[in-house]
């Protein structure tokens, strides 16, 4: 096998693939390997761990036929160091070897058939608009788990309603909707949960891409962005129910300006430890934010905005208080509160389609 | 422990006739008994086996086991390269994580958290492979071998299924069926139990201990 590419291309499609495989299976060590394929002038470059897998396809100078399989992590680390813009990687013997300009790097192979065929799943595919489910992910992803303890809250839950998709994901601490409207890449009443980690990396694919594609067929998803295909398993687990958690109505609404709050709690940050509550308080004219912390010092910032219903004071984790601001669009911010132990919901104004719903910290006198 | 190195060919009759060609292997005879011949490979899994209670006799050429099921091992033995006998004492066994040894202990006070009407015969339950982590009895009076773990995979289900083919040794204990418990269990390994007929179960640690912070959660 021998091909020659431009360095950025390669580089960047085997950063994405050598995220993906694994690096902690060291029964099958051809997982934490990328399987490299030359056909003509065609590449393509595929990771997996069995669960998520990823490939891309790539226009290269081809001049040998082959497959190699080396390690994703070394190779994609070489080939983004490299000093010129060509590349050049051919196999020879039990290695491979990478070179460019006056540099050359010689890394052993795995065995190709230790490398585990790619599924995809088959079925008539849908087509996403990429920015606009990228910018849903980039509001719901940050909501779920990562404690596989608690496997079903790992993932994204992508169901149909109505009038349209709804993703939904929680840690239970916090939750966060969003709907799109008018998308009916599901059918009627289906439902689908997809790890988080696969919708992260698809993510950063959405980014390279004006349309995507989706199939769904068994226990995989398969999105398509461009020359990239990235399929995953589904989680076989129920969703938390979650629609209990939304109330139609609080009975105190909050309104203030986003981006002076996403700083002013970013400011907060540098004071509160892991525990530490940003307190909230509320006035009918005002937001004034409170942090504590015993030996390291207090910090007290007061914000215009306007309450309809009581005073009230709401303790909440900073991070993830921040995490729903950064993810709400639009210039103001609802924050809608019940009372200081039941969870609270961000909104942004004009922006319907998205809620984020996170817990209250209890606060101490 | 004894340790053989040799180039030696295997005969295996009982359930079914087996049999390994000459090749250099290495051949462990444990204190307790047991016998299994490996390879140069294959992780773990000896290449055949055969499990205490059994009696061997060792003539110069050849050593036969068999157990009480009438199964035999016979090893011929080409050429010895090495034999070695070293005194391991007892052992102090697995150490299992906090939560995992936790979680056992909580799921033998409360085995209907299992399955209803399930009660404990005994925890760490001893057989030639390793104590099974509980065998309890179901509401029916058949033994159910149970098998905890943080995170259930495939290889807890094999694990599982060595028990079960070790317990199935002791007669007195009837039909044994078995139940794989863990806080979450992959898809691959329920198939996997189910098509063995064992059964699953995913217990939530949290409930289990009844645990109660400060902390508020929305589930």
């Amino acid at each position: 096998m021998k091909f020659r590419v431009e360095r950025e291309v390669l580089a960047e499609a085997l950063g994405a693939a050598a995220r993906v495989a694994s690096t902690r299976n060291n029964a099958m060590p051809a997982l934490s390997g990328v399987r490299i394929e030359v056909t003509g002038d065609k590449l393509l470059l595929s990771c997996t761990d069995n669960d998520l897998s990823v490939q891309f396809v790539l226009n290269v100078g081809g001049q040998e036929d082959g497959v190699v399989v080396a390690s994703a992590k070394l190779m994609s680390d070489i080939v983004r160091t490299l000093p010129e813009d060509k590349v050049t990687v051919e196999t020879i013997g039990e290695t491979v070897s990478v070179s460019s300009g006056r540099a050359q790097f010689t890394v052993p192979t795995f065995a190709a058939t230790d490398f585990p065929n790619i599924v995809q799943a088959s079925a008539p595919p849908v087509t996403l608009a990429a920015n606009l489910f990228a910018d849903a992910l980039r509001q719901v992803v940050r909501a779920a788990s990562s404690d596989m303890q608690r496997l079903a809250l790992t993932g994204v839950l992508m169901s149909a309603e109505p009038d349209g998709l709804r993703l939904v994901a929680t840690d239970s601490y916090r939750l966060a909707v969003r709907d799109l409207p008018g998308s009916n890449i599901l059918g009627h009443g289906e439902k689908v949960v997809i790890p988080s980690r696969a919708l992260n990396e698809l993510q950063r694919l959405l980014a390279s891409g004006e349309e995507a594609s989706l199939c769904l067929a068994g226990d995989r998803a398969t999105f398509t962005v461009g020359q990239a295909t990235l399929s995953t398993s589904l989680l076989q687990i129920e969703f938390p129910n979650y629609r209990q958690l939304i109330q139609p109505s609080y009975p105190n609404t909050l309104t203030t300006a986003r981006e002076p709050l996403l700083e002013a709690i970013r400011r907060c940050r540098i004071l509160a430890r892991e525990t530490t509550p940003v307190r909230l308080e509320m006035t009918a004219t005002s937001l004034k934010l409170i942090v504590v912390t015993q030996d390291v010092g207090n910090t007290v910032e007061e914000l215009d905005a306007t309450l309809v219903g009581s005073d009230t004071t709401v303790g909440f984790n900073p991070e993830y208080l921040s995490a729903g601001i950064e993810a709400v669009t639009g210039d103001e911010i609802t924050i809608q509160t019940t009372d200081p132990i039941k969870p609270a919901v961000l909104r942004g104004v004009g922006a319907p389609d998205y809620l984020y719903l996170v817990m209250p910290q209890r606060l101490t006198n | 422990m004894r340790l053989v190195v040799a180039r030696c060919s295997v005969v295996y009759e009982g359930r079914l006739d087996a049999s390994l060609p000459e090749a250099n292997r290495l051949l462990m005879r444990k204190a307790d008994g047991c016998i299994a011949i490996h390879a140069d490979g294959g992780a773990y899994k000896p290449l055949n086996w055969m499990n205490a209670p059994n009696t061997v006799v060792e003539h110069d050429d050849k050593w036969v086991v068999t157990n009480p099921k009438g199964e035999t091992l016979t090893i011929y033995l080409h050429e010895v390269f090495s034999d070695s006998s070293h005194e391991l004492g007892e052992d102090p066994g697995l150490t299992k994580d906090g939560v995992e040894a936790h979680l056992q202990e909580l799921l033998a006070d409360l085995p209907e958290s299992i399955e209803p009407g399930l009660t404990l015969i005994r925890r760490e339950y001893p057989t030639a492979v390793g104590p099974v982590d509980l065998l309890c009895r179901d509401a029916s009076g058949q033994t159910v071998a149970v098998e905890i773990k943080r995170r259930g995979e495939i290889d807890g289900v094999e694990q599982l299924t060595r028990y079960i083919d070790c317990l199935h040794a002791d007669t007195s204990l009837g039909n044994i069926r078995g139940i794989f418990v863990a806080q979450s269990i992959k898809p691959q390994a329920r198939v996997l139990a189910e098509s063995r007929g064992m059964g699953w179960c995913e217990v939530d640690y949290d409930e289990l201990r009844g645990k109660r912070t400060d902390e508020l959660r929305l589930f």
